[in-house]
């Protein structure tokens, strides 16, 4: 364990490096750098940036052992969180990038005209951002603890200062190129244990293509053992909730500050479609291997594991045993381990394959510098998303509008310390599972920021009074059905909490379009200014005529 | 600044909407369309898997990918055909920023 030790923290430091290096290297400058890089970002890095916000520490330890445990249900995870894209890249980013301001809620002040609106928005942004954070911090907690057998609370500690200093110093700019930098170190750690995988199951380097044949032979094993086959759909729940939580991930993806934010910061609305289609093309190679990696390893548990002799099972099993993420009991006597005889937790499966497939110390070290980073990099995302909606949309456009800007990015980066240390705290004992909190922060994304922004982009006649009313209801309604579904056992159609966003944004939705027609019409600016979004930059709408700019000299206003 | 025609206007938005939406069907049918059908569609082999969960584990998600792309691709090729000029509106686009 002393090599693997030393290994794990080579890699892990040598890592660290590169990040702190990258951001004292783009260190923000000015209050546009800090908060959108200085918007000119490349599409390409711009779609990595969002490949390493996005992947979190659950996306990169747990998915693929949810998928293992869940089999198809499991899927619903794959498709909500890559097809919210979708919806992100077609009907928000380009048209907020229009827009042009730093921040969500600055969106929803501006474009409803309405400081109350802006708070609330603020307030949303802070609460969902938070919830996030809390689950990278006690993952990277995890890691830490796990690899340098320390307390888990002491990892989080560790991790909760590295994040404090170089979001705080670097800003959007230095957060941006280091979450470029952390993008091909988590993708590459991945990705490395599951090839291997591969070629020592099936003979092919590719996973993609090779897993199929292993999940119709589980399905055999499922039914000689009487159980129901890994692949048959909705064992786990009903149909319905399979596509309210998928809705609600993909929605909530669509509807999540700290990626939208993402968006702000390339030159144009061209950049933001290229940004969106790259950023899916990194985010699908993890997401696409997930379930690759789910059935390896079910694979080898079924076949290598279940069915030995109780005291004849693999070595890696044993420190495994230790950690109680995996429990072997032999309770029926026989001496031979049954299938149904193993517990498993979902955690180990990314982070045994190493040692299943026997990869060696350097792997291991890479796999867990690739888990430190995915967790990193989110809860950087996270912390601008929070340090923003606090010192740009509340302490400057409405509480001090006269504060200079050296003040302002003083207030953003003590504002990120402080949100990481509290969330730190909090991290150290989490309310409930990781999953279960996250699951809980795309549903209020998709209960409010989801119906708010696509109907300020979409329809002109959507006003203040509509947008806070369908604010207010939207998490209300989702906060509600949460709670009700989980200690109530209220369900409509077999609909638990993971899926309530479904209902946040139909209620929000609904108000939000009759409280608008019941009242008067947005100002005519207002409604101009959303006409203008259906235009690329160079055609300005305008007095009811779309105009071509093709002056040299710069634009009107 | 000239005066754009308000029927070439409205086509620019017309064919972007309608690209858009042709996008949004596919994405429905294979994510949505796939699951609402997934007992039916689990008897169909695809390269071992079950149709259904290869569609669930990669299928849609390869959709998903290629559908951006020819979003991103389609669109530059629109706002070429009405004469939109990139270099023109990265210039627009900084100066619109309303830096405070």
């Amino acid at each position: 364990m002393d090599t693997q030790f030393l290994v794990s923290l080579s890699v892990i430091l040598a890592t660290f490096a590169i990040y702190i290096g990258v951001a004292i290297y783009n260190k923000a400058r000015a209050t546009s750098d800090f908060y959108v890089a200085g918007r000119g970002v490349p599409p390409v890095f711009n779609g990595m940036a969002i490949g390493a916000d996005w992947m979190s520490a659950a996306s990169f330890i747990g998915m693929a052992g949810t998928i293992m445990l869940l089999g198809y249900d499991g899927l619903a995870y794959i498709m909500g969180w890559t097809g919210g894209y979708l919806l992100l890249t077609f009907l928000l980013a380009p048209q907020l990038r229009k827009y042009g301001r730093y921040t969500v809620p600055e969106f929803i002040g501006d474009r409803y005209d309405s400081h109350l609106a802006r708070v609330i928005a603020a307030v949303c942004t802070i609460i969902i951002s938070f919830t996030y954070s809390i689950g990278q911090l006690s993952g990277s907690g995890v890691v830490i603890g796990r690899l340098f057998e320390i307390d888990a609370k002491l990892g989080t500690m560790i991790g909760v200062v590295l994040i404090a200093f170089y979001a705080a110093f670097g800003g959007m700019k230095g957060i941006t190129w280091t979450q470029v930098a952390q993008y091909i170190i988590l993708i590459t750690a991945y990705l490395i244990p599951v090839i291997f995988m591969s070629l020592q199951l099936t003979g092919n380097p590719m996973p993609w293509i090779s897993y199929g044949e292993l999940v119709g032979k589980m399905g055999e094993l499922d039914r000689e053992l009487g159980i129901s086959e890994y692949f048959a759909p909705f064992t786990n729940g009903t149909k319905w909730q399979f596509l309210a939580l998928m809705f609600t991930l993909m929605a909530g993806t669509a509807g999540l500050p700290h990626v939208i934010v993402r968006f702000y910061t390339v030159s144009t609305m061209k950049a933001a479609r290229w940004s969106g289609a790259w950023a899916l093309l990194f985010i699908g190679l993890l997401y696409l291997s997930a379930p690759a990696y789910a059935a390896f390893s079910r694979f080898i548990l079924m076949t290598n594991v279940a069915g030995s002799k109780i005291t004849e099972l693999p070595a890696w099993t044993k420190s495994w045993v230790d950690t109680g993420k995996l429990q072997l009991a032999d309770t029926n006597g026989d001496g031979i381990l049954q299938w149904n005889e193993l517990i498993i937790s979902n955690d180990i499966v990314v982070m045994a394959t190493p040692e299943i497939a026997n990869l060696g110390v350097f792997v291991i070290g890479l796999v867990a510098a690739g888990a430190m980073a995915a967790a990193l990099s989110t809860a950087g995302g996270l912390m601008i998303a929070i340090s923003s909606s606090f010192a740009h949309d509340i302490y400057y456009r409405v509480w001090k509008p006269n504060a200079t800007e050296k003040t302002r990015l003083k207030v953003a980066r003590w504002s990120i310390v402080t949100a990481t240390l509290l969330a730190g705290l909090i991290a150290l004992n989490p309310p409930g599972a990781i999953t279960q909190i996250v699951a809980w922060a795309f549903a209020l994304a998709t209960g409010t920021f989801f119906p708010a922004l696509v109907l300020g982009v979409w329809w002109k006649r959507s006003n203040s009074k509509g947008v806070i009313a369908g604010l207010l209801v939207g998490l209300l309604v989702t906060l509600s059905y949460i709670f009700a579904a989980k200690y109530g056992g209220f369900t409509i159609l077999g609909i638990i909490d993971t899926g309530a966003g479904v209902f946040g944004a139909a209620a929000a939705i609904i108000t939000n379009i009759l409280v608008s027609l019941d009242t008067e019409e947005p100002p005519q600016n207002i409604q101009e200014e959303v006409v203008d979004l259906r235009y690329p930059e160079q055609m300005v709408y305008k007095d009811g005529e779309v105009w071509m700019n093709d002056d040299d000299k710069k634009a009107l206003h | 600044m000239k005066k754009v025609d308000k029927e070439t206007a409205d086509r620019y938005f017309r064919e972007r909407t309608r690209n858009m939406i042709i996008y949004l069907i596919v994405w429905f049918a294979v994510s949505y369309g796939v699951v609402l059908l997934a007992e039916p569609l689990s008897h169909i082999t695809f390269n071992g898997f079950p149709f259904h969960y290869f569609m669930g584990a990669q299928g849609a998600v390869v959709t998903f990918i290629v559908l951006l792309f020819i979003n991103a691709g389609v669109s530059d090729a629109v706002d070429k055909k009405f004469g939109i000029d990139e270099s023109r509106n990265e210039m627009i686009s900084t100066g619109k920023t309303i830096d405070h």
